[in-house]
């Protein structure tokens, strides 16, 4: 596919813009990426990116007007890493990171694995945990919070995409809520 | 009595040009916040409960398991570990607590409080990424029935960083390629191996620097994959690359065989005779050596591990040995010293 903009190179960089829920995908070649206003993304299409830094880049924060101040709000409850704290080292603090960050590191992940699914070895000796996706395993809790959850999950992604903290908050609360109904259930 | 072999002692005469396999698996006990969150107090409790719970896995293996601190290791002890591959510079160069669990033969090691809560490591020579996967895999169920392990059905097993995530495996094989990564096309040879999900990096260093031209080939991903898939994608890069080697070597040796003898015999007589050794030189001539046994252009009369050799000429190995601190020019000295007293008479 040719690039949209100069219709010369080969479009090597797809870009998903959001606008108002409505989802449309652009297509560019890396030149023309880079001459556009994608703010602190653009610091991807400069050439060599090392690995440390990749998701400080794709999520990258330090230099935005909006600044660490409002991202801040978002912290690990269990462990106390802040969002910042964490685009900086891309280190989890941990388990529970992973439900707090992880909707906002999808694409990330994606782009460093190639995938977002677990395929491989699974503990022998323990009863599985579901953080997110669950539709055809036997979870304890009913499958009404199960759904909740599921629906609870979609909407902190998207205050997250929005930055609507608040809405996040509220998200983020509930989740941890029924996860523990959910334990005391089992 | 002679001390049990370690395992790069062990010599594995399979396929040219492939040194050793590895796997590691990083895991973490669902109990406690990943090391970086953990304060001294925390990181010690854990370890010990940790180490409290694999006591009897040297019988359950029946083969024994030293446990240490690594804080308590004088520098020496530790660089010498990181030196022989049993434990990497990030463990090494670690502040708080670290616990390190490892058989005799140092082939099989469990780190506790590294990056992860639990790094388990198999190493042994040659190219054998499923027996040590099954072995791993053995020691990863022994520990989970006794430590629940944070774990998503959709991320798989959670780790620090999410390079690591899903499996938590690293695939890894040492392969020599002395003739193959002086060719033009190498760098683009690595390119195309990373397009299959095959890494590959120096392991002394990158590009020219790569002194002895050990390869490390590994998988780039850990996620979405299964691990019998990572294993496969790896054993392949490493055939692949070192059968090119080997093609290289053929052609070379019906081209220019006096040329390549005579590089050989030259790289013998200095390690033979040399009074002082910088590793650099060290690791060029023991690479000739390496290369010129495979191709049966040099014949001793014992059995003779080069890699060992190129395990044992690092600043701490050779310190161990002399019982004392070496300057650069006593380093030098006995690095000479060294391979001259383990290098075997040729036919």
């Amino acid at each position: 596919m040719l690039c949209e903009k100069c219709k010369i190179r080969e479009a090597n960089i797809q870009y998903t813009e959001v606008v108002n829920g409505v989802k449309k995908e652009h297509h560019f070649c890396a030149q023309c990426a880079k001459e556009m206003d994608f703010g602190v993304y653009a610091a991807i299409f400069d050439g060599e990116f090392p690995l440390g830094k990749l998701l400080s880049g794709l999520l990258g924060i330090e230099d935005t007007e909006k600044g660490p101040d409002k991202l801040q709000q978002i912290a690990c409850p269990t462990c106390g890493t802040s969002y910042s704290e964490f685009v900086k080292d891309s280190r989890f603090g941990c388990a529970d990171c992973y439900s707090v960050f992880g909707p906002l590191m999808e694409d990330s992940i994606k782009q460093l694995q190639g995938s977002l699914m677990h395929t491989g070895k699974t503990p022998a000796y323990q009863r599985m945990d579901h953080i997110s996706r669950d539709e055809d395993s036997e979870e304890e809790g009913s499958d009404s919070s199960r759904n909740e959850l599921y629906e609870l999950d979609a909407r902190l992604k998207e205050a997250l995409r929005f930055e609507d903290y608040e809405t996040a908050a509220v998200c983020r609360d509930r989740i941890k809520e029924l996860r523990k109904g959910n334990e005391g259930d089992a | 009595m002679r001390a049990m072999l370690k395992w790069y002692e062990q010599t594995d005469n399979g396929r040219s040009g492939v040194i050793s396999s590895r796997i590691r698996l990083v895991r973490n006990w669902k109990e406690y916040k990943f090391p970086s969150k953990l304060d001294e107090k925390e990181s010690s409790e854990m370890i010990h409960r940790l180490e409290f719970g694999l006591k009897d896995l040297g019988e359950e293996l029946s083969s024994p398991f030293t446990f240490s601190m690594l804080g308590d290791l004088n520098e020496l002890d530790r660089v010498a570990l990181k030196e022989r591959r049993a434990i990497n510079s990030s463990i090494a160069d670690k502040k708080t607590p670290v616990g390190i669990l490892l058989s005799e033969n140092e082939a099989t090691g469990i780190i506790f409080n590294g990056d992860d809560h639990i790094r388990i490591q198999a190493l042994k020579t040659g190219l054998h990424l499923e027996g040590l996967w099954e072995q791993a895999s053995s020691i990863d169920d022994y520990l989970n029935e006794r430590f629940p392990y944070a774990f998503d059905d959709r991320y798989g097993y959670l780790t620090a960083f999410p390079t690591n995530v899903g499996t938590g495996m690293r695939a890894s094989v040492v392969v020599h390629l002395p003739m193959l990564s002086q060719g033009r096309k190498f760098s683009s040879l690595i390119g195309e191996m990373g397009r299959f999900g095959a890494a590959i990096r120096g392991v002394y260093g990158e590009g020219e620097d790569n002194f002895g031209a050990l390869y490390e080939v590994s998988n780039q991903k850990t996620l979405g994959q299964t691990e019998r898939e990572i294993i496969d994608t790896v054993t392949k890069a490493a055939i692949q690359l070192t059968n090119q080697e080997m093609q290289i070597r053929k052609l070379s040796l019906q081209r220019r065989k006096v040329e390549r003898e005579d590089e050989i015999y030259k790289s013998y007589g200095v390690l033979k005779y040399a009074r002082r050794l910088t590793s650099r030189d060290a690791m060029i001539f023991l690479s000739q050596m390496m290369a010129g046994l495979e191709d049966g252009l040099i014949d001793t009369k014992e059995e003779f591990n080069v890699y060992r050799l190129m395990l044992g000429i690092w600043p701490a190995g050779l310190q161990k040995i002399s019982d004392r601190p070496l300057n650069k020019e006593e380093l030098d000295m006995a690095r000479a010293e060294f391979i001259r007293e383990e290098l075997p008479e040729l036919n």
